[in-house]
């Protein structure tokens, strides 16, 4: 649509930090001639499976970062998960179109579980202001936590299942709930990543409570 | 990445700028004869069968610039967005009258009005033409919504994109019937 180039590249993974008990953080090396807009992401193709991962990192940090989660089920995930720090991977990109397009209206940063990865990469840019609902089952996957509460003009942990008391700001629902019961009701930017029931939802609630908005996804699993 | 969420599902879609609008906004009708000229394109090609690849190429090139046009029209003129997307350029349209005037070079002179068909190529051209005519006039409806906003002139490329493919597509029906040792068929009113 845009006059993007993708391009075959090859990449060398350097690290990996836990982030939760199934979650972590990849460090790759930055190949050259890559360049990506904060909210992009690569593919990887390794034989039959295939795989896309947004980038967490800015593109002037010069290395790319990516958030794992293996689900155990042997697809790429669980591969990139366990392989050796040295391996060689091919990837293509940069592929997507959810990137920040600033306006006069406020931000919405909606993202479930891993679906922040591409809100990492924007607020690593510098973008800043924003209100910012993560959605996750339990608190342990607040990935990012510290990231967001410095940058977000308001940080929302919606919990669905566990409770944490030391954690005042707590929403106890879904990120759809506090978007119906919770959010002020007037024009905003929404940016929807995730779970697909989660777009498919607040996009109805949108629609419903929230005219003159816009909305822009991005669909993770 | 899935391609599918359901947010369409109660008769709303998103433009690539964002917003929501109904399905049978002049918007939707327009971007969507777009995409039906450019699959009733790929017929014309399949029913070539690789026997005329310069044309084929050509009308490759013509379903590439239709992804361009379908982007422009998906999205608002005064949103950020716009800006990225790569436009309908002038040489594009001179482009597509070179290949009029290659085509048309090797036609018998037009004697009068034709019945569309021939063979099957001609015939999916025909119909492409038809749905292209179409395709212009919600582009027209949609620019004339605009007006008195101060926008709908970022269409004017794509005005003229369609006018000149309404004529290409017409010259190649007759094209493609010549290719087959076709003579026209005119009408005897």
């Amino acid at each position: 649509m845009t006059s993007e180039t993708v391009q075959g590249y090859t990449t060398e993974l350097l690290g990996r930090k836990s982030l939760s008990e199934n979650t972590c953080e990849l460090r790759f090396s930055f190949p050259p001639g890559f360049s990506f807009t904060p909210g992009q992401f690569i593919r990887f193709e390794n034989h039959d499976l295939k795989r896309d991962y947004s980038i967490t990192t800015a593109p002037d940090e010069q290395v790319i970062e990516l958030c794992v989660r293996d689900t155990g089920t042997g697809n790429f995930s669980s591969v990139l998960a366990s392989a050796e720090i040295g391996t060689i991977f091919r990837f293509s990109g940069p592929h997507g179109y959810f990137v920040y397009r600033p306006s006069t209206r406020p931000d919405i940063f909606v993202a479930t579980g891993t679906g922040v990865a591409p809100f990492v990469s924007m607020t690593r840019s510098g973008i800043s202001g924003y209100i910012f609902l993560h959605g996750v089952k339990h608190t342990p996957d607040l990935y990012y936590e510290n990231l967001f509460r410095n940058a977000a003009r308001i940080y929302v942990p919606c919990v669905s299942r566990s409770s944490d008391e030391a954690m005042s700001d707590l929403f106890q629902g879904k990120v759809t709930d506090y978007v119906e019961t919770a959010l002020v009701r007037r024009p905003y930017d929404f940016y929807l990543c995730g779970k697909r029931e989660m777009i498919r939802d607040v996009t109805f609630l949108v629609d419903d409570h929230f005219p003159g908005s816009r909305i822009y996804t991005e669909v993770f699993y | 990445m899935k391609i599918y969420t359901g947010g369409g599902d109660r008769g709303k879609t998103s433009l690539f700028s964002g917003e929501r609008i109904a399905k049978s906004h002049d918007r939707v009708e327009a971007y969507g004869d777009i995409d039906e000229l450019c699959s009733i394109l790929g017929a014309v090609t399949a029913s070539m069968a690789g026997k005329h690849q310069e044309v084929e190429t050509e009308i490759h090139r013509i379903q590439s610039d239709l992804m361009k046009v379908g982007a422009l029209l998906s999205t608002s003129p005064d949103a950020p967005a716009f800006a990225e997307l790569e436009k309908i350029e002038e040489r594009t349209i001179r482009r597509i009258e070179a290949s009029i005037d290659r085509m048309d070079a090797n036609l018998p002179p037009l004697r009068g009005f034709i019945l569309p068909g021939g063979g099957v190529p001609a015939a999916w051209a025909h119909i492409a033409r038809t749905v292209c005519r179409r395709a212009e006039r919600h582009v027209i409806a949609l620019v004339d919504s605009f007006a008195g906003n101060g926008h709908g002139t970022e269409y004017s490329e794509v005005l003229a994109y369609m006018n000149r493919l309404s004529d290409y597509l017409f010259v190649l029906a007759r094209y493609c019937n010549h290719l087959s040792d076709r003579s026209d068929i005119l009408w005897k009113p």
